[in-house]
């Protein structure tokens, strides 16, 4: 009986101990369920969503810049895709072979196959091999679908009019900033704004659509300038000063066009240049040749300023254009002798247009002590310095298109010792600073009828998305810097002189139904070690030229020349009058009278 | 006796006639739990079924409009390339080299007819 209970029993049980089994395995099972799926939930979502929720940054495409071509607009800046190949070193199978490859596909790799065996050693997942590769190598390279060889889309700016305007525009450089010119100081607006995109895709990095968490956000292309430059103008400009500066014997120039009705810059260039496309390889001690000198470079701009010291006396009522008055020849003031270059003539009577005509310092001295009621004065000194940093601009930024523009410097009229002396120096543009632009900025004033413009060099713009060019509209910063009456004074003097000393500047004839006119500066060039170097000098001419309803402003730097004479007549003036003949010959300034 | 009493006691006589007739009533059908939890999971599989095949849908149109991007892309860089080659071949430096500039000569003033 015993023997057959047990043999009863033992099934129930071994069924019994097989559900007890399975309920503890069931519980291990939901407790593990439970570690996973409650206690790590948010360890887990993440991982899933980091192999499955991708952010992306959709790069937003740099902004084209524009030119004038006479009535067309062309594009003088563009991106040009290029590539960058690299190297991803635990991923290559066959190091041999992968360089041979490479070389073997991309021949003009500039380097040697020891070189890229040694950068496939380097302890790091991203080693850069080439730069700037073309669409088609990058192409050829793709198709080869290497391990461990990757190519990165990295977007170059191609200039298609080579290095023309190179220091007006400036270049991107390899941290995607725009630097120097019209890239630095637009950098904002040209570079936009990049999209983002944030979703779940599938494993070829795919976005699956139908996630409703997905993101996108569109980028904002940067926008698209037209600047006020015309390519063929500058063209002209560039090989006009080039011609300039071998005649003077100077390595360094500058000269630009400005429409003295709207501030709008119509040519601009300096010398020696560079071709933005190959920035990289233009030499540290080189680095000059990035700044555009015209706008960021100030000088003493000597006697070009004498038009300015006409101006204000006039506007301020102490002289009238029909003036004369005794010179002496030289003034003494703070113990400072003041004097004029052996060909003003010496000792006598003078008229205003003297003072413009034989570039008398002691002329422009006696306008300011004019302005003080007979003497160099606190009162003289004030309200020369209220049209030089009021009316005329002079000591701040105009606040062009451009990176480092310059302010310059003017001193104080009451601060400081030797004011009077100092002031004199002003009067007739030295002992203060000034950007050939702020000069060209202040002498538009001057004879346009009195109206300030802000210097500008962009004439339009387009953001993304738009199909219309919204234009920029003049900006007139002083509306009365002189009266029209002393424009039209200052005028006459200044076409009087020039109509005088025209064959001085290489200009064989006025032509009838234009007017032109200028004024040439010789300034000593600044020893950094104190004074003045005794046989260099900075030439400089500043004109106008006025059609029928067009008055264009130049000016022209030319430095430390080696041509005899006074360099603003010599080197400066013959490059005024090239650029003043171009303008009547190839720029459709319509003559006053037929 | 009124209308209305008269009428009263005509169905209680009626009803007495009908003494012995089987009333019927219509009986509802109703559906066993079983059947109720196959329809209710068939349903259920139908309304997976239908989100499953939208969002499939969805996705493949997600793939068109990443292929469609990709396109838009590839013609945008064509464009780029093609305005970029159109603006060298018209560079100031190229007409200025090409073989008709090169024949030209610099016209003089007085030789132009206005």
């Amino acid at each position: 009986m015993y023997e057959d209970n047990t043999q009863q029993a033992n099934p129930i049980t071994r069924t019994r101990l097989w559900y007890v089994f399975l309920l503890l395995l069931s519980c291990l099972v939901l407790v593990r369920v439970f570690y996973l799926q409650v206690i790590q939930h948010d360890y887990y979502t993440t991982a899933a969503r980091s192999g499955q929720f991708k952010e992306y940054e959709i790069p937003a495409s740099r902004g084209v810049i524009e030119a004038h071509d006479g009535s067309r607009v062309v594009p003088i800046v563009l991106n040009e895709p290029k590539y960058t190949l690299f190297l991803d070193p635990p991923h290559i199978e066959d190091q041999q072979a992968t360089a041979d490859i490479l070389l073997a596909t991309v021949p003009s790799l500039a380097i040697e196959k020891a070189d890229i065996l040694e950068l496939m050693q380097q302890d790091s997942r991203y080693v850069i091999v080439a730069k700037k590769l073309s669409e088609e190598k990058a192409e050829e390279l793709k198709a080869l679908e290497l391990r461990g060889v990757g190519l990165r889309e990295d977007p170059q700016r191609a200039y298609p009019q080579g290095d023309l305007a190179a220091q007006v525009l400036g270049f991107v450089n390899d941290e995607n900033q725009g630097v120097y010119g019209v890239e630095q100081a637009l950098d904002g607006a040209l570079r936009g704004t990049p999209g983002e995109l944030r979703a779940v895709t599938d494993a070829r990095g795919v976005p699956l659509a139908a996630n409703p968490e997905n993101i996108r956000i569109e980028p904002k292309q940067g926008n698209r300038v037209l600047l006020t430059i015309d390519v063929g103008l500058q063209k002209q400009l560039e090989d006009i000063l080039e011609d300039g500066l071998e005649h003077a014997g100077s390595e360094n120039g500058g000269a630009l066009i400005l429409d003295a009705n709207t501030g709008a810059i119509k040519a601009m260039a300096n010398l020696p240049s560079y071709n933005p496309a190959r920035f990289s390889e233009v030499p540290q001690e080189d680095s000059h040749v990035f700044t555009n000198d015209l706008v960021a470079s100030p000088l003493e701009i000597g006697s070009i300023m004498k038009p300015f010291t006409m101006a204000a006396a006039l506007d301020s009522g102490v002289v009238n254009k029909n003036t004369t008055y005794y010179d002496p020849n030289q003034f003494t003031v703070d113990g400072a002798t003041i004097t004029n270059v052996a060909e003003s003539g010496g000792v006598g009577t003078r008229s205003m247009e003297d003072i413009l005509q034989l570039s008398l310092n002691t002329g422009a001295t006696w306008l300011l002590k004019q302005m003080g009621g007979g003497e160099i004065n606190e009162n003289a000194r004030t309200t020369w310095h209220s049209y030089m940093t009021e009316k005329y601009f002079f000591g701040s930024q105009t606040g062009i298109e451009q990176g480092y523009e310059a302010a310059g410097s003017v001193p104080s009229p009451v601060d400081g010792f030797g004011l009077n002396i100092q002031y004199a120096n002003t009067a007739f543009g030295q002992g203060m600073t000034a950007t050939p632009l702020q000069a060209a900025a202040a002498f538009a004033a001057i004879v346009n009828g009195g109206a300030y413009y802000q210097p500008r060099l962009v004439d339009a713009v387009s953001e993304d998305g738009e199909t219309d060019r919204r234009l920029i509209q003049p900006v007139v910063k002083q509306p009365n810097s002189i009266a029209p009456s002393a424009s039209r004074d200052t005028r006459d003097l200044i076409l009087n002189a020039f109509a005088k000393n025209y064959r001085t500047y290489g200009m064989d004839r006025l032509r009838d139904g234009y007017d032109i006119g200028g004024k040439t500066g010789t300034a000593q060039v600044p020893n950094p070690e104190g004074g003045y170097y005794e046989d260099r000098f900075n030439g400089t001419f500043i004109g106008f030229v006025e059609g029928l309803d067009q008055t264009y402003v130049i000016i022209a730097r030319v430095d430390d020349p080696s041509i005899g004479g006074y360099a603003g007549s010599t080197a400066a003036g013959p490059i005024f009058t090239q650029l003043a003949e171009a303008m009547i010959d190839s720029y459709d300034l319509q003559p006053k009278m037929q | 006796m009124t209308y209305s009493s008269s009428l009263a006691v005509g169905r209680q006589r009626a009803m007495g006639r009908n003494k012995n007739v089987t009333s019927f009533r219509a009986q509802a059908r109703t559906i066993g739990p079983v059947s109720n939890t196959v329809i209710i999971v068939v349903l259920v599989c139908l309304l997976g079924l239908l989100y499953l095949s939208q969002v499939t849908k969805t996705n493949a149109y997600g793939f068109e409009v990443d292929n469609l991007e990709t396109q838009q892309s590839q013609l945008i860089s064509e464009y780029q390339e093609l305005e970029l080659n159109a603006a060298r071949l018209q560079s100031v430096d190229r007409v200025q080299n090409s073989g008709v500039a090169q024949g030209l000569v610099p016209a003089q003033p007085e030789s132009i007819v206005q």
